[in-house]
């Protein structure tokens, strides 16, 4: 079993099998849990650790969900495929940074699960589109199952116990990965983002490493976790996304009005440039999928197309080009592949056209 | 290309940026990784965390958790707990930065194996208890059987204490 065969299976995420919507790219719901009589992670000595990420292996691999999960365990994987998860958000950063800790991912790289990261568990249910009910009600009948069969620390005040004060309660990040090249477009990301912000809810770059959001896409979720129900919590995200969607599409309208021929010869000079380059680096690409992909929910591209975009923008990413590839490359090198790559799959896309929708 | 932002730490160039909002001003914060592990930058919570921590226990004696022998300095270090016991032993120390990190210190969501904490037990029976005073006053019967049926059923559930 290896990253490779995460790599070549189809996922919704890469392949559209479930249902896709214009702005929301994906639905996120993320619990924080921790065994009780145990330090947590960062205080464990490695063999607290060890014990610690046997017995989550063990009560995961039993859940019908994980039936033939990859089990990866950081220590053993070499750097690139350890950045491959991290590329698919399936483990953090941390974790593929650290040696003692572990991943369990479900075959259809739904539901995953990080041990030993900052809690001893992460458990993350991942949709595309707009799910967010779908992947709470799955979330939450794992995190049933997990508390049948593991001693959860959890205080009757406090809620689930974490170590940092940030998770605790119901250690509940709720999130949604949206696409916003109407508002970037039109110089309002700012003004939404302090809206956000203001709400309790923070707005992340793609990759959560503030590199000036790629492609356009922001992670927005909740901060708070403590005082509040689940569900309050879930309403309170599915509230401000909605108006995030509309927002997006008035200003995507607004723009296709004012600029007429303009708005579709930026698409068009994307296409063409992404259908002819010979280097295109990770950032140039990622800004001009985004004008494709707003294509496709826009009319001006078939619909249908809109999940190679969605697949591009994820295989682009550097450690997915050179895990491809099967060895490392230098920077020219990958900028090379990933044309390459992209040259491939736009070939058959049909010319742009004028706005319907 | 202009030219990349620096750590305000070390100078190297930095790939983590924050952006924190208080009161209305916005500070931006730019960090190398590495310097950014060290203050747990990833989130910005937890910066506004590490501050109000540092100027609590400056003064404060220091705590050691009894369980894990974790204690305050680490936690000025880290921004991270020891273990799940540490929680009872910090917790009065940890309260005021709590209350504003959370800005509510009381869990009211789901407990283990899909049982309802207690305290989202209060919570639904204050909430039903405010609405029955209010379907009482309205001359609303039909709900306010039904209200005095849920307290009933919450009630029976929290310890008699």
């Amino acid at each position: 079993m290896s990253v490779q065969d995460i790599l070549a299976a189809e996922n919704e995420l890469t392949h559209m099998l479930g249902a896709q919507q214009a702005v929301v790219l994906s639905t996120r719901v993320r619990l924080a849990r921790n065994l009780s009589g145990f330090p947590f992670p960062g205080w464990a000595k490695p063999a607290q650790r060890k014990e610690i990420a046997n017995r989550c292996i063990d009560a995961f691999t039993k859940l019908p969900r994980f039936k033939k999960a990859h089990v990866f365990k950081m220590g053993d994987l070499p750097d690139m495929e350890r950045a491959v998860l991290v590329e698919r958000h399936l483990v953090s950063k941390e974790l593929a940074a650290g040696k003692s800790g572990a991943a369990v991912i479900s075959r259809d790289q739904t539901c995953s699960v990080m041990i030993n990261e900052e809690d001893h568990i992460r458990l993350q249910v991942v949709k595309a589109g707009w799910h967010l009910r779908g992947t709470w009600n799955i979330a939450e009948q794992l995190d049933e199952a997990l508390g049948a069969s593991l001693g959860l620390a959890f205080s009757d005040r406090l809620g689930f116990l974490t170590a940092c004060p940030t998770n605790v309660g119901t250690g509940l990040r709720a999130s949604a990965m949206v696409h916003l090249p109407g508002l970037c477009l039109a110089g309002h990301i700012e003004k939404v983002s302090r809206a956000l912000n203001q709400d309790g809810l923070a707005v992340r770059g793609w990759l959560g490493e503030g590199t000036e959001a790629a492609g356009n896409i922001f992670q927005i979720s909740n901060q708070q976790t403590l005082g509040l129900s689940e569900d309050a919590i879930m309403k309170h995200l599915g509230t401000w996304i909605k108006s995030l969607v509309e927002q997006e599409w008035n200003a995507r309208r607004k723009l296709a009005a004012e600029e007429g021929p303009r708005f579709v010869d930026r698409i068009a000079r994307s296409l063409g440039v992404l259908r002819s380059a010979y280097l295109l680096s990770s950032a140039e690409s990622m800004n001009m999928l985004s004008h494709l992909r707003m294509a496709c929910d826009m009319g001006c591209l078939p619909e249908a197309n809109r999940h190679v975009i969605d697949r591009l923008m994820i295989e682009g990413q550097p450690a997915h080009v050179q895990s491809r590839r099967g060895e490392e490359l230098d920077s020219d090198g990958r900028d090379m592949r990933r044309a390459a790559s992209i040259r491939e799959a736009l070939s058959a896309f049909p010319e742009v056209g004028s706005p319907t929708a | 290309m202009s030219k990349p932002l620096q750590c305000s730490v070390c100078d190297a160039v930095a790939t983590v940026h924050l952006t924190q909002i208080t009161q209305g001003k916005v500070h931006k914060m730019h960090y190398c990784e590495a310097c950014a592990n060290k203050g747990g930058a990833g989130d910005a919570a937890v910066f506004q965390l590490a501050d109000v921590v540092t100027a609590a226990t400056t003064v404060a004696p220091a705590i050691v958790c009894p369980t894990c022998q974790f204690s305050d300095v680490d936690f000025r270090r880290s921004g991270r707990l020891g273990c799940p016991d540490c929680w009872p032993v910090f917790l009065e120390a940890l309260d005021g930065l709590l209350a504003k990190v959370q800005h509510q210190v009381q869990h009211i969501g789901r407990a283990p194996n899909g049982t309802l904490a207690l305290g989202q037990i209060r919570h639904r029976l204050q909430v039903a208890q405010g609405a029955i005073a209010k379907a009482i006053a309205d001359e609303d019967y039909e709900a306010a059987a039904r209200l005095r049926d849920e307290i009933a059923q919450l009630s029976a559930q929290l310890p008699t204490e």
